[in-house]
């Protein structure tokens, strides 16, 4: 784990990297639940249903809570420090886990409205957040 | 509600032993558990027909190659034949639900003695020992973003911060009373570092916001051993045992990102609400408060979800001098992950041997006047997995 990790692509998560590559956040969605799931599964946890569609997500949240790493994991990361680890609430429901770029890492507040923008690293586009500009 | 139901045979702990949490270089951790048993066994009036059960974690979880057999390996060296054996992990509750495993095993009458034992070194911050700790952690959708275990621990501390108006102050508070009730324990790992401020513990290097070093539990190496039996042989052993009088548990997320809640520990909730009615208690009737703290923050959220106070004023009770020694809820005892020393996979077992002491008044210096009856939460995992404990005088 010298260098900043890539995540390895599941069948239950192919979707949604080749999306994050074209620049597009997708999430599973439970027709039979009436709700939006992350991360990507092979069945919904709620019903166990298996007939999970694809959408396309807003890219809009909101930050719910967040930390300042100022102590890095690993070597890929210890360039970055501080920067901020946070959980955000997408508009569709679900949390993910992200970092908030693009900003001073003490600009950061809970609440704080944000968009999603995509890193490049490797052979994948990671889903990121920054603060919403306009 | 009438009356509580009571557990049959009176399940109690009957002994305890724990080894100065500490460096041990010189001992691998398969050494480390045959100190822990041989120091014990050699103390206590037992011999291998005595033991039934033997209840361990697997070794080395954080290493590349864990033993998952322990209960196989440590059976065979102590010439054990039980009726209940098994090793069994939860992170950081693995000890208290042992606890519990073993008190309905006598409780339905087929165990009379079971040892839960458990011994750790705290995973080396190096290349490989950070890999094998990242596992916790989802490998798509939370490692890419670099998180680190206290950084996950400080997603709760944020939140609840912003909820409810807890400083860093407050969190700092649990830092420094849990230092001095180390001060009042011999084999505290930072008795020698004496007294800190809160001043001390805001000037310490950040790790993760909100958390400076002294919000972080202190790595050590360490170990120890429980000894649960029927009521009846308890008393022969101890004079005054531990009474199991209450138990509960509850398993939630499996990873921090996706837990319900950040401002709440809904596994510390219900796990503790289940706690009280097994024991048909209450709050008020707890003398003694044993709280699983990795982080300075999570004393805080626990005490209210337990029910210690309402929500969102864990952090003034924290504040308030109350946890501190000579106060009315006397918190983490024994000096605390925080300053007694986490001792790696073993962890979970430093707060029920505190709360177990307290309770049969063989604490020492820093025995509680009154101490009835304890209640011990520990949570393993990144807070998934949920165990308290209500350890009493009485049956
Ligand atoms: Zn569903």
């Amino acid at each position: 784990m010298e260098a900043k990790p890539i995540p390895a692509i599941s069948a239950a998560s192919a979707p949604y990297w080749e999306a994050a590559a074209n620049g597009k956040l997708l999430l599973q969605y439970c027709d039979d639940c009436s709700r939006y799931l992350f991360y990507p599964r092979s069945w919904c946890p709620h019903c166990y249903g298996g007939a999970l569609e694809w959408r396309t997500a807003s890219g809009r949240g909101a930050v719910h809570t967040y930390s300042v790493v100022h102590a890095a994991p690993c070597v890929g990361f210890e360039a970055d420090a501080p920067y901020v680890a946070a959980v955000i609430d997408l508009q569709e429901g679900p949390r993910m886990m992200a970092n908030i770029i693009g900003c001073a890492t003490e600009t950061v507040r809970v609440g704080m409205p944000v968009e999603g923008i995509f890193e490049a690293r490797g052979n994948i586009h990671l889903p990121q957040f920054r603060p919403v500009t306009a | 509600m009438s009356a509580r139901r009571h557990l049959r045979n009176e399940p109690a702990i009957a002994a305890v032993f724990e080894l100065p949490p500490g460096r041990y270089p010189e001992l691998s951790t398969l050494d480390l558990y045959r100190e822990v048993l041989s120091r014990a066994l050699a103390a206590w009036p037992l011999k291998a027909r005595d033991i039934d059960g033997l209840l361990v974690p697997p070794a080395d979880m954080a290493g590349d190659r864990p033993d998952i057999l322990m209960h196989e390996r440590f059976g065979d060296e102590l010439g054990l034949r039980t009726v209940l054996s098994e090793t069994m992990f939860a992170g950081g509750a693995s000890y208290g639900l042992m606890i519990q495993r073993a008190a309905l095993a006598i409780a339905d009458g087929r165990a009379a003695a079971v040892l839960c034992a458990g011994a750790g070194k705290f995973p080396r911050l190096d290349e490989a020992g950070r890999r094998s700790m990242s596992k916790i952690f989802h490998p798509q959708f939370e490692l890419p973003y670099g998180p680190t275990i206290p950084a996950m621990y400080a997603l709760l501390a944020t939140r609840h911060m912003a909820e409810y108006g807890t400083t860093p102050e407050q969190l700092a508070a649990v830092s420094v009373a849990a230092r001095a009730w180390a001060l009042r324990h011999p084999h505290a790992y930072m008795r020698s570092r004496g007294a800190i401020s809160v001043e001390d513990v805001l000037q310490s290097a950040l790790i993760a916001s909100p958390f400076h070093l002294l919000d972080c539990s202190v790595p050590c190496e360490g170990g120890g051993v429980i000894l649960v039996t029927t009521g009846e042989l308890a008393r022969r052993i101890s004079g005054q045992p531990a009474y199991i009088r209450g138990m509960g548990e509850f398993h939630s997320h499996g990873y921090q990102s996706q837990t319900d809640a950040f401002n709440i520990s809904v596994g510390t909730r219900e796990a503790g609400a289940q706690a009280f009615r097994s024991a048909d208690m209450t709050p008020d009737d707890i003398e003694v408060i044993e709280i699983y703290d990795a982080f300075s923050a999570m004393p805080i959220i626990c005490l209210e979800d337990l029910g210690f106070c309402r929500k969102g004023e864990g952090g003034a009770l924290a504040a308030s001098g109350r946890i501190l020694p000579g106060g009315d809820l006397p918190l983490n005892t024994y000096g605390g992950l925080l300053s007694y020393g986490h001792t790696g996979d073993a962890s979970g077992l430093s707060m029920i041997i505190e709360g177990a002491l307290q309770v049969m008044n063989r604490a020492g210096e820093r025995q509680v006047a009154k101490a009835g009856a304890a209640l011990v939460h520990c949570y393993g995992g990144m807070q998934a997995d949920h165990s308290t404990l209500i350890l009493s005088r009485e049956a």
